[in-house]
């Protein structure tokens, strides 16, 4: 069992002294301490889910666990009470949601979404809560002194005793918990096992009842097979919306987002095509997420129709909430800069993430070698050289603004190149020799050119024997 | 072509009526002249002649311009330098993006004209094949917020995307900078502003084809012209 991540106490009138489990003090050690108000009983919530059908009865545990995760909108504390029941410590949720009656309706609208057959009951101790609800009244007890006499009624088949047991209570006229919590204790414990008074124990809160909590999975990965196959990204879109609704619940209860997202398509016959969507920073809105995915999807082939569409998530991480200023960015009286990390996705996410760049400089005086590609990483990025504060005409008279991806070979006619028709030589020519350390050495004489439409150029000579002349750069 | 087109725009742009009753009668609020139109914050170009000539003196500072070069390398890019210089060099710059160039920007050369290279960003969109993106990255960029500027370069430019891409100029308040062919002089097209560009001599011949509030022109500039430093005029 996984260790509890926080120090649960209890109230004094709830827990005896000397049954605190050593275990949970130990566990608490490197967990954050969480004090709750000791006088602030607890108050329990108690699911049962009950399957409408005998064949449906399989599907109950799935439906606790997604009923579970469902659930931690409303309360951190949740436990499982297998087969079929739910539990929510929900003391600290009541005002936030109104009340019992609040949290009621809301819980009940929850579970409606899932399945019908569900029904609620509060009550101080975990046992009591479940009870209630098994019988399938609306048992509301918000105090402990109400207790007994709300629970006298109820019989004691919602206990889930064994059958044996119960047959033998009822030979000697116990069939509810209130005639049996009137018998002697001493004899009780004697004639029906010390187990069951504890059990009574438990239900009453004379004994501390911890419970397990319910631990969500980690990630996110949720499949959803079509109803029939398509190839249509709009229908694909479509099905994957319920996924991006359940990946905004599974995000909003953990406070986190992604940084990366799977979507995996299946087919008939191939296999599956993955489509992976990395981000710059965590992201939890699913509205972009979802939009971001569609860019990425549009950009892939599907070898088939899809029959089922899967969504995984990576660990999600905390994510970074930044406060939005009242002017666009820009603007004046804005905010300095925006970092533009949207744009950046939205164009990875169609373009591939090697589509954007951005400029370096190397000081280098080989053309080829005298920048070099970055990623982007954010308009705030801190200026990494200061603009050059002098001679900035003569440089931009010197050199071109475009570069060819590979210098070209020109023809030549009497010594002299030819690009398109004859060229003209202007000015001084450059002459760059270097690079002899890294095997990339040039030895050249660069030209300016114009041709015949106007077009200044940038040419250059081998100084090396068959002096070829190239084309490298273009003024623009 | 640029012959054709009236060529004395300075005179034309800002007429000065002799007669007081004239004056009188174009002073009536109901009357609104191409000229005085209501100004739009713009960017200096850098260049005194050009300022002049262009509607509120200057590049837009939110829009869609287009710049027709009668062959690319004719001078298009560098009558942008100045303005870009300055945009990228403000404090509060955003990015500017460079949406399909269609040769490898010299960075080097860039630096020199005072462009800051950290706020440059170079998209690679496909210009063709099953899905051509530049228009798509252009409107995403500028409708983004995020840009400054967005420079791209197309060669299929459809009357309709160009609408969106010029809303979205204006909803990202961006200066969105069109590179288009030379046969695209023809088409229609919803842009602020048209320039047809021809390199001559020692600089360039400037033909505007279209102004919104301005006026259709044609004149000469040369790169002599640059003024010191380029600075922000509101």
């Amino acid at each position: 069992m996984r260790a509890p991540r926080t120090l649960d106490l209890f109230a004094p009138a709830v827990l005896p002294a000397p049954s605190v489990p050593p275990a949970r003090a130990v566990a608490a050690r490197e967990m954050p301490l969480r004090l709750a108000r000791a006088t602030d009983a607890p108050l329990w919530l108690g699911i049962h889910v009950a399957a409408l059908v005998a064949e449906a009865a399989g599907t109950v545990p799935q439906m606790l666990q997604s009923l579970a995760r469902r659930a931690q909108r409303f309360t951190p504390r949740i436990s499982l009470a297998p087969p079929d029941g739910l539990l929510l410590e929900v003391r600290p949720s009541l005002h936030l949601f109104g009340g019992v009656e609040g949290l009621r309706r809301a819980l009940a609208a929850e579970c409606a979404a899932l399945t019908p057959s569900v029904t609620l009951a509060f009550a101080p101790t975990p046992l009591a809560a479940l009870v209630g609800a098994r019988t399938g009244g609306s048992l509301v007890v918000l105090d402990a002194a109400q207790l007994t006499g709300s629970l006298a009624p109820v019989p004691l088949t919602a206990l889930r005793w064994p059958q044996e047991l119960i047959e033998r209570l009822a030979c000697v006229g116990v069939r509810t918990i209130g005639q049996a919590l009137r018998l002697p204790r001493a004899g009780f414990a004697q004639r029906f096992g010390a187990a069951r008074l504890a059990d009574l124990d438990r239900l009453m809160g004379r004994a501390s009842d911890p419970q397990a909590r319910f631990e969500p999975p980690a990630r996110f990965r949720r499949r959803r097979e079509l109803s029939y196959e398509s190839a249509s990204l709009t229908l694909l879109e479509a099905a994957l919306r319920p996924l991006f609704t359940e990946l905004g619940r599974f995000l909003e209860a953990r406070q986190c987002g992604v940084l990366a997202l799977e979507c995996r398509l299946w087919h008939r016959h191939a296999p599956p095509t993955r489509c992976v969507l990395r981000l710059g920073a965590p992201l939890a809105d699913t509205q972009r997420l979802a939009q971001l995915l569609g860019e990425r999807l549009r950009t892939i082939l599907l070898p088939e129709p899809v029959r089922a569409c899967e969504l995984r998530s990576a660990v999600p991480v905390s994510r970074v909430l930044h406060s939005v200023g009242l002017w666009q960015p820009g603007e004046h009286g804005g905010l300095a800069a925006g970092s533009g990390l949207d744009l950046l996705e939205r164009l990875r996410a169609r373009l591939g993430t090697e589509a954007l760049e951005t400029l370096a400089l190397v000081p280098d005086h080989r053309p080829e070698a005298a920048w070099r590609v970055v990623a982007p990483e954010g308009c705030g990025a801190p200026q990494a050289e200061a603009p050059p504060s002098g001679g900035s005409a003569h440089r931009l008279a010197a050199r071109p603004l475009w570069l060819l991806p590979a210098p070209r070979l020109l023809r030549q006619r009497g010594g002299l190149p030819r690009y398109r028709g004859a060229l003209r030589l202007e000015g001084e020519p450059e002459r760059i020799e270097t690079g002899w350390w890294d095997g990339r050495d040039i030895a050249r004489d660069y030209y300016r050119a114009c041709d015949e439409h106007g077009r200044r150029l940038w040419l250059f000579r081998e100084r090396e024997p068959p002096h070829r002349w190239f084309l490298q750069g273009v003024y623009g | 072509m640029a012959a054709d087109l009236p060529g004395n725009g300075a005179a034309l742009a800002r007429p000065s009526p002799a007669d007081p009753r004239l004056e009188s009668l174009l002073s009536h609020p109901s009357i609104w002249r191409a000229g005085s139109a209501v100004r739009s914050p713009v960017w200096s170009s850098g260049f005194a002649r050009l300022d002049e000539r262009l509607p509120g003196g200057g590049w837009p500072r939110s829009g869609l311009i287009e710049i027709i070069p009668a062959r690319f390398g004719q001078g298009e890019l560098r009558l942008l330098l100045p303005a870009l210089a300055a945009i990228t060099a403000r404090d509060e710059a955003r990015w500017c993006a460079w949406v399909a160039p269609p040769l490898q920007p010299f960075a080097p050369a860039l630096a020199a004209a005072g462009i800051v290279l950290t706020k440059l960003l170079l998209v690679r969109a496909p210009q063709r094949g099953r899905r051509p993106s530049v228009l798509w990255a252009c409107e995403q960029a500028l409708g983004s917020g995020a840009c400054d500027s967005v420079l791209a370069w197309t060669r299929h430019a459809p009357a309709r995307q160009l609408r969106r891409v010029q809303l979205a100029a204006q909803r990202g308040n961006a200066l969105g900078v069109l590179f288009r062919a030379r046969e695209a002089a023809r088409e229609a097209s919803p842009a602020m502003l048209r320039i047809l560009l021809e390199a001559r001599g020692g600089g360039v011949r400037i033909a505007l084809l279209k102004s919104r509030g301005g006026v259709r022109s044609a004149f000469d500039l040369s790169w002599e012209s640059v003024r010191g430093g380029p600075s922000e005029s509101p």
